[in-house]
């Protein structure tokens, strides 16, 4: 048995991070731990924060629960207390049943309720903030979208602003790859990893996260995590069938059309950039209507010739 | 119709800035490749590559590409010899 982590620090573990950006990889690892407990995806934090949602007009008043109860005489304070204890005596129950001292969660579209989470867990946990690139997350993401049939309601408000589903999947990425890394470079609690690095270098990194969280590190981790896939749930499909980690996931996005890669580098790059990602070459200057047409008329003659054999 | 051209025709194409214009589209080295191997019809480069080779090609002779000379552009002694052709 490993031994139990410094009583002085959070117990609580956040994992974080756009959806498709490894994070059931991590949580699967975590919860082969002997000291840590990580269910499949609880939803608990995004249920929390939907909760904490208001809404703020004009007059500057929040519209929501904290404003409301405030009237009513329960301090923010309080109502975040509460919530949180409500919160975390799922995931501890869970922990203690596994014979576990600790729990990490992990939910895929969390990102995209990061300051209500952020407002009700910054203290309070440690966050492990996974990031992976843009464009192969947007690939990603896309698979999952032809996986489920559909969007979840956190991506409608990006289908509604970009009709491109590759594009609107990559503004998605922005936001919360953002979002994430705002957390990490604000709270001395967060820890910023990188997908890539984790499936290039799985040791090397755990090393990290595991000083990180304050635990020490089994020899057979990696083994025990990729041995176990019995206990299902919500989550990635695909890493619940993996028993290697390997990174043949990583640049997936070159296997897109050029012109697909030209649209999503413009959206991504600059945030790519910020990560510590190589930007994605863009080609020099705008196609004017009279190349796309005379484009469009290739298409219709290489489609034509490819007819005749 | 004409087309007008968006540039002037621009230098020669050379194998070697052929096969840096493709391996830059493909994100694959196509140094191994040799200059007859089929590019298209082999799956090598894909149909967006090909129309970003045709706009190159119409760019840089100024010609405009016929459909019956889709045939001929599909290795890359083909390509040099189409735009050595018609850049005449």
């Amino acid at each position: 048995m490993a031994e139990p982590h410094d009583a002085t620090s959070p117990m609580g573990i956040v994992i974080i991070g756009t959806p498709r950006s490894g994070t059931t990889l991590l949580r699967r690892i975590l919860d082969a731990h002997p000291n840590i407990a990580s269910p499949p995806e609880t939803y608990l934090l995004s249920a929390a924060a939907r909760f904490l949602h208001q809404e703020r007009f004009a007059p500057g008043l929040g519209i929501g629960v904290l404003s409301g109860l405030a009237f009513a005489g329960f301090s923010e304070d309080e109502v975040l207390g509460r919530l949180r204890r409500f919160v975390f005596d799922f995931l501890a129950e869970h922990a203690a049943a596994q014979g576990k001292a600790r729990w990490a969660e992990k939910t895929a579209f969390d990102a995209f309720h990061l300051p209500a989470i952020e407002r009700l867990c910054r203290g309070h946990v440690r966050f492990l903030c996974v990031q992976r690139h843009g464009l192969d997350v947007a690939c990603s993401m896309a698979d999952l979208v032809d996986k489920t049939g559909g969007y979840v309601q956190e991506l409608h408000a990006y289908l509604r602003r970009t009709p491109e589903p590759l594009a609107a999947l990559a503004h998605a990425w922005v936001d919360t790859s953002r979002a994430v890394h705002a957390l990490a470079q604000a709270d001395p609690l967060a820890l910023e990893l990188r997908y890539e690095d984790l499936v290039r270098e799985p040791a090397t990194v755990l090393r990290q996260v595991l000083a990180f969280i304050d635990e020490p590190e089994p020899e057979d981790l990696l083994d025990r995590a990729l041995r176990d896939t019995g206990r299902l749930g919500f989550g990635d499909w695909k890493t619940y069938g993996r028993t290697a980690i390997d990174d043949s996931s990583v640049g997936r996005w070159k296997a897109l059309p050029s012109p697909t890669v030209q649209r999503l580098a413009a959206i991504c790059n600059d945030n790519l950039e910020t990560l510590g990602y190589d930007p994605v070459p863009v080609d020099e200057g705008e196609v004017s209507d009279e190349q796309a047409r005379r484009s469009y008329e290739f298409g219709l003659m290489l489609n034509r010739m490819k007819a005749k054999g | 119709m004409r087309f007008l051209l968006a540039s002037p025709p621009t230098m020669a194409l050379t194998a070697e800035s052929l096969r840096e214009f493709l391996g830059s589209k493909t994100r694959a080295d196509l140094d191994k490749v040799s200059d007859d191997a089929a590019l298209f019809s082999s799956g090598l480069i894909d149909s967006f590559v090909m129309i970003d080779l045709m706009n190159l090609l119409q760019k840089q002779t100024g010609a405009r590409i016929a459909p019956d000379e889709l045939m001929n552009l599909d290795s890359i002694r083909q390509i040099l010899e189409f735009s050595a052709q018609k850049q005449r």
